[in-house]
C-alpha cells in the first residue's frame, strides 16, 4: 500500500473532527450533569469559547522546554489520533497497531510532563509524579487483556480487530470480564474520579496544569480533548465492535463517554497509592483470569 | 585484515597507551580514542567479510554475522565513550593503568565475540573481567569490585566446568562441533547448557546475579560505567543467544512437558528474565544516584532480552538483538550525559541537582532522545525492538511473562522520568549557576549516538535485515520479514517511517498553532504560583527528593536479596573458621595428626 499526502490529509481530517466531537460530547455532558446537580450548567459550546479564548491570550513562559513541551504533547496526540480508526473511515489500514497506540500515546504524554516539570512548580512535578504512578496501574491490566485478544484473533491491528467483530460478534460478549477491566482502565486513562488524583484541584492546583494560561493552556486543552477522542475510540473498536457506519460509532462512543463521566459524579477520590493498590488487586486478576479463559481454555472464542 | 592482526594490535596498543599516558596522560588518553576510531573504521569498512583464517595455535577465530554485530555495538560504544576519557586524566588516580585496560577490556571482548573454540573465548572472557575489575576501584568503591569480580569467577567456574565436561565428553574445544555433538545426549547438553547460562546470566545481571551491576556500575569511573551497561553486559547476552541457538535448546528439551508452546526448563528460564524485570524496574524507581538508576534500569532490560532469547522465533530473536544495539546506545548516552553532568557539578545524587537544562541544553536533549529510546517510545530503536517482542509475546499467548514486560515497560517511564524531571527541570540550585554546558569534546559523542538512535528507529530496516542475516547464519529455518519500509510482525505490520512522518505532521500542526498564537512573555523560575506565600530560596522550591514516594511506600518492606548474599558469605566464613579449628590449631599434635592420616590415605591411593 503507497501512501500518499491525501491519506495524511484525511488522517488529520479524522484527527480534527475527533476533536471537535469530543468538544461539543463533553460540552453536552457538562450540561446534562450539572441538570443532574440541579444547576443551570453551560452551554454546550462552552468548551470550544474556552479554547478559543485561552488560544488568543497573551500568556508566560518559563522557558523553551516548556512551550517546547506542549507542542510535542500536541503533536504526540494528534499523530495518534490520526492513526485511529472510525466506523469505516480507515486511513492507515493495517499500520493501526496497538502497540503504536499506547507508545505513541506516550509521546504526548511525555512532551507534557516534561513542560509541566519544567515550568519549575513543584505542585507540577507531584502532579506528573502522580500521573505516571497511576499510569502503571491502569496500563498493565489494559495490555494484558489486548494481548491475549491478539492472540486469539492473530491480529493487532485495530481496524482488522474491529472487522473480526464485525463479522462474529463484540467482544464485549467474547470477554466481558475483560471489557469490565477495559472499561475500569479507560477511567484510569481518562482521568475521571475516583482516579483524578493527579489533577486533584484542590490539592494540587491542578497538578501539571499549575502553571499554564494563554495559548498553551488552549493547546493542551485541546490535546486533552482530542486523548479523550483516542481513548474512548480505542475502547469501543477493542471492545463494542466499532462501528458499521459513523452513526452506530458516534451512538456508542457518546453512550461510553456518558457513562464514564455519570459514575464518575457519584465516586469519590482515590489517594495514588490506593490507586496504584487497586488496580493491582482486582483489574490485574481479572485480567488474568479473562487472559488465562481466552489463551489456555479458548472459551468465547 | 584478520581478527588475530587487530587482536594482537589493540593488546600491543593498550601496552604503548600505558607508556604514552606516562609521559603525557592527554596524548594517552587521545590514543584511545584514535584506536578505538581505528578498530571501528577497519570493521565497518571490511564489513563481516573480515578475515578469521591466521592463527597461532590454539587461537583461532571465525567471522559469524552475530559476532560483526555485537563487535560493532561494542566499537561504537567504546569509540564514543573514549571521547570522554581525556576529561577524566585528572580526576583518576592511575591514567595510565586506565588507558591501558579500558583497551586490553576491548581486545578481550572481540576476542571472545570471535573466538572458534571454547578455550579461546573462555580465555578472553577472564581478560575482559580482570581488565574491567581493576577499572571499577578507579572510581568510588572497592567493594564494588570485589563483588563484581566474586559474581564472575562464581560464572567462569561454572563457565569452565562445562567447557571441559563437553570436552571430556566429545573431544573438542570447538563451539559448534561440540554443541553439535552434545545435541545427542540431553542430560550433559542440558547441564551445560545451564552451566553456561549463568555465566551468561551474571554478566547479563539477570536475578538473583543482579547486585553487582548497581554498585559496579554506580560506582566505576563515570566514564567507564558506560562502557559497563553499554558494553560488557552485552558479553553475557552474546554467550546466551550463542549457546541457545547453536544447541539448540529447544530440540534438546523437546521431551519436556510444554508450557505456553515451550519446553518447561525454558519456561522457568524466562521467570527469572521476568523477575528481572520486575526487580530492575522496581528498584531503579527509588534510586536517588542516576547512575545506580540506570543500573537498574539495565537489569530490566537484561530481562526483555533473556526473554526474547529464551522465545527462540525469529521475530523475538530478532527483537532481542535489536534490543541489544538500542539498549546499548541508549544506555551508554544515558550514562555519558550523567558523567557530563558529574563533570561539571561533581555529583551524579539527583536530589543535589536541578534545572540543569538551563545550563546544559544539549546535554539535556541527549538525555531526552536516550530515555526515549530506553522507554521504548517512537521513534527511537527502542520501540523497533519492543513492538518485535510484543509481537512475539502476543503470538505465544505467554501473559504472564507479558504482564511483567509490561509493567517493566510502563515502570520505566517512571525511572526514566525521573533523572529528566529532577535533575535537569525544576529549579536551578544557586551554587550551580555558574555552571557551563559540557565541553564540545563531550558534546560530540553524545550527538552522534543519539543520531544513531533516532536513524535506525525510523528507518530500521536494515537493522532488521542484518538480524535476518544473523538468524539464517545460525540456522533458523523462517527468518524475520521486511520490505522496503515495512517490518511484517506474525499479527500486524509496523511501518516505522510512516510513524515518524505522522508525528512530524503533527507536530508541523501544533507549531503552527503554537506561532500563530500571541507570543508569550517569559518570566523567572521562581516567578510562579505558590498559593499566595512568598518564596525565596529556589533549592527548596524543588520536588526533588523522594520523588516516587508514595509509590516506594508500597514496596518499601521487600525482601532484600542481598541479606541472602550476605548470609551465604556469614556461612562461607563459618565454614573457614570451622576448617581453621580443626586443622590449623594451636595445638601442634592435631595438626600433625591430620597430616599422617592425610599421607595414609594418600599411600592407600586409589583403593579406597
Amino acid at each position: 500500500m503507497t501512501i500518499t499526502i491525501t491519506d495524511f490529509l484525511v488522517a488529520f481530517g479524522v484527527a480534527f473532527c475527533g476533536w471537535a466531537l469530543q468538544t461539543s460530547v463533553s460540552g453536552i455532558t457538562r450540561k446534562t450533569v450539572a441538570r443532574m446537580q440541579k444547576r443551570y450548567g453551560p452551554k454546550w459550546y462552552q468548551n470550544f469559547r474556552d479554547i478559543f479564548k485561552l488560544l488568543n491570550k497573551r500568556a508566560i513562559t518559563h522557558g523553551w522546554v516548556y512551550d517546547f513541551g506542549v507542542i510535542m504533547a500536541l503533536a504526540g496526540i494528534i499523530g495518534t489520533a490520526m492513526f485511529t480508526p472510525v466506523a469505516n473511515i480507515v486511513v492507515f489500514k493495517g499500520y493501526d497497531n496497538f502497540f503504536v497506540f499506547v507508545y505513541l500515546f506516550a509521546v504526548g504524554m511525555l512532551g507534557m510532563a516534561m513542560s509541566a516539570s519544567g515550568s519549575g512548580n513543584p505542585l507540577a512535578s507531584i502532579g506528573v509524579m502522580r500521573a505516571l504512578t497511576q499510569m502503571v496501574g491502569y496500563e498493565v491490566p489494559f495490555m494484558v487483556i489486548v494481548l491475549a485478544l491478539i492472540h486469539v484473533r492473530d491480529t493487532s491491528s485495530i481496524s482488522a480487530l474491529v472487522d473480526i467483530q464485525q463479522a462474529s460478534g463484540w467482544n464485549l460478549v467474547v470477554m466481558p470480564i475483560g471489557t469490565i477491566v477495559g472499561f475500569i482502565c479507560l477511567m484510569g486513562m481518562l482521568g475521571k474520579k475516583p482516579f483524578d488524583t493527579y489533577i486533584a484541584p484542590a490539592e494540587l492546583a491542578s497538578g501539571p496544569m499549575v502553571e499554564y494560561g494563554g495559548k498553551q493552556l488552549g493547546m493542551l486543552m485541546i490535546m486533552h480533548e482530542i486523548a479523550t477522542f483516542v481513548e474512548i475510540s480505542l475502547f469501543v473498536n477493542l471492545f463494542l465492535g466499532g462501528g458499521s457506519n459513523i452513526l452506530e460509532f458516534l451512538v456508542k462512543y457518546f453512550i461510553v463517554y456518558t457513562l464514564a463521566s455519570y459514575v464518575s459524579n457519584v465516586l469519590g477520590r482515590f489517594k495514588i497509592d490506593q490507586v496504584v493498590t487497586f488496580y493491582y488487586k482486582i483489574p490485574i486478576l481479572l485480567a488474568l483470569i479473562q487472559a488465562g479463559m481466552l489463551v489456555i481454555f479458548g472459551w468465547g472464542v | 585484515m584478520t581478527i588475530l592482526t587487530i587482536i594482537i594490535a589493540l593488546i600491543v596498543l593498550s601496552f604503548a597507551t600505558y607508556y604514552i599516558t606516562k609521559i603525557n596522560n592527554q596524548v594517552g588518553a587521545y590514543t584511545t580514542v584514535v584506536v578505538t576510531l581505528a578498530a571501528l573504521v577497519i570493521f565497518l569498512l571490511e564489513g563481516d567479510k573480515l578475515s578469521g583464517a591466521s592463527s597461532i595455535g590454539i587461537l583461532r577465530f571465525s567471522v559469524t554475522p552475530l559476532a560483526w554485530f555485537f563487535s560493532i555495538i561494542m566499537l561504537i560504544v567504546y569509540s564514543m565513550v573514549a571521547f570522554f576519557n581525556p576529561y577524566w586524566m585528572k580526576k583518576i588516580l592511575h591514567p595510565g593503568a586506565y588507558n591501558m585496560l579500558f583497551l586490553l577490556s576491548l581486545a578481550g571482548t572481540i576476542g571472545v565475540f570471535f573466538a572458534e573454540n571454547f578455550i579461546v573465548m573462555f580465555i578472553f572472557w577472564e581478560i575482559v573481567v580482570w581488565a574491567s575489575m581493576f577499572i571499577i576501584p578507579f572510581g568510588k568503591s572497592r567493594t564494588a569490585s570485589v563483588v563484581y569480580y566474586a559474581m564472575s569467577t562464581f560464572g567462569s567456574f561454572t563457565f569452565l566446568y562445562a567447557i571441559f565436561m563437553l570436552y571430556a565428553n566429545y573431544g573438542t574445544f570447538v563451539i559448534k562441533d561440540s554443541l553439535e555433538a552434545a545435541k545427542g545426549d540431553a542430560n550433559i547438553a542440558i547441564a551445560a547448557f545451564i552451566l553456561m547460562l549463568l555465566a551468561g546470566f551474571i554478566k547479563l545481571g539477570i536475578f538473583p546475579f543482579h547486585i553487582w551491576l548497581p554498585m559496579a556500575h554506580g560506582n566505576a569511573p563515570d566514564t567507564f560505567s558506560p562502557i559497563l551497561s553499554g558494553g560488557l553486559v552485552k558479553l553475557g547476552a552474546f554467550l546466551t543467544i550463542l549457546i541457545t541457538t547453536l544447541l539448540p535448546i529447544h530440540e534438546v528439551t523437546k521431551d519436556q512437558a510444554y508450557i505456553f508452546g515451550v519446553p518447561i526448563l525454558i519456561y522457568v528460564l524466562m521467570i527469572f528474565g521476568a523477575i528481572s524485570i520486575v526487580v530492575g524496574t522496581l528498584m531503579a524507581i527509588k534510586q536517588d544516584d542516576a547512575k545506580k538508576l540506570l543500573a537498574y534500569s539495565s537489569v530490566a532490560n537484561g530481562g526483555y532480552i533473556l526473554i526474547g532469547i529464551l522465545l527462540y522465533d525469529e521475530m523475538a530473536l530478532s527483537g532481542a538483538l535489536i534490543h541489544i544495539f538500542g539498549h546499548a546506545i541508549a544506555s551508554a548516552t544515558a550514562f555519558l550525559t550523567i558523567a557530563a553532568v558529574s563533570y561539571r557539578t561533581g555529583t551524579t545524587k539527583m536530589s543535589e541537582l536541578g534545572g540543569m537544562i538551563h545550563k546544559m541544553p544539549i546535554t539535556y536533549v541527549v538525555y531526552l532522545m536516550a530515555i526515549i529510546s530506553m522507554a521504548g517510545i517512537p521513534p527511537m530503536t527502542g520501540f523497533i525492538s519492543k513492538w518485535l517482542l510484543f509481537q512475539a509475546l502476543a503470538d505465544q499467548g505467554m501473559f504472564f511473562i507479558a504482564t511483567t514486560m509490561f509493567f517493566g515497560s510502563i515502570g520505566s517511564f517512571l525511572y526514566v522520568f525521573r533523572p529528566l524531571s529532577v535533575l535537569f527541570l525544576g529549579q536551578l540550585k544557586p551554587e550551580h549557576k555558574t555552571v557551563k554546558e559540557a565541553p564540545i569534546g563531550m558534546l560530540i559523542p553524545m550527538v552522534i549516538l543519539s543520531g544513531i538512535t533516532l536513524f535506525y528507529g525510523v528507518l530500521p530496516n536494515s537493522l532488521v535485515e542484518y538480524t535476518a542475516k544473523i538468524e539464517s547464519a545460525l540456522g533458523f529455518d523462517k527468518v524475520i520479514e521486511t520490505s522496503a519500509l515495512v517490518i511484517q510482525g506474525n499479527n500486524g505490520d509496523l511501518h516505522a517511517p510512516l510513524i515518524t512522518g505522522i508525528f512530524a505532521f503533527g507536530f508541523i500542526i501544533a507549531l503552527i498553532i503554537f506561532l500563530i498564537a500571541p507570543k508569550s512573555r517569559k518570566v523567572g523560575l521562581m516567578d510562579t504560583y505558590t498559593a499566595g506565600e512568598f518564596l525565596y530560596t529556589p533549592s527548596l522550591y524543588h520536588a526533588g527528593y523522594a520523588y516516587y514516594a508514595p509509590f516506594e511506600r508500597l514496596y518499601q518492606k521487600h525482601p532484600n536479596i542481598v541479606a541472602l548474599f550476605a548470609a551465604l558469605v556469614q556461612k562461607v566464613k563459618d565454614f573457614g573458621k570451622f576448617i581453621r579449628f580443626v586443622f590449623f590449631s594451636r595445638w601442634p599434635g592435631r595438626g600433625v595428626m591430620f597430616i599422617i592420616l592425610t599421607m595414609i590415605l594418600l599411600m592407600w591411593g586409589e583403593k579406597l
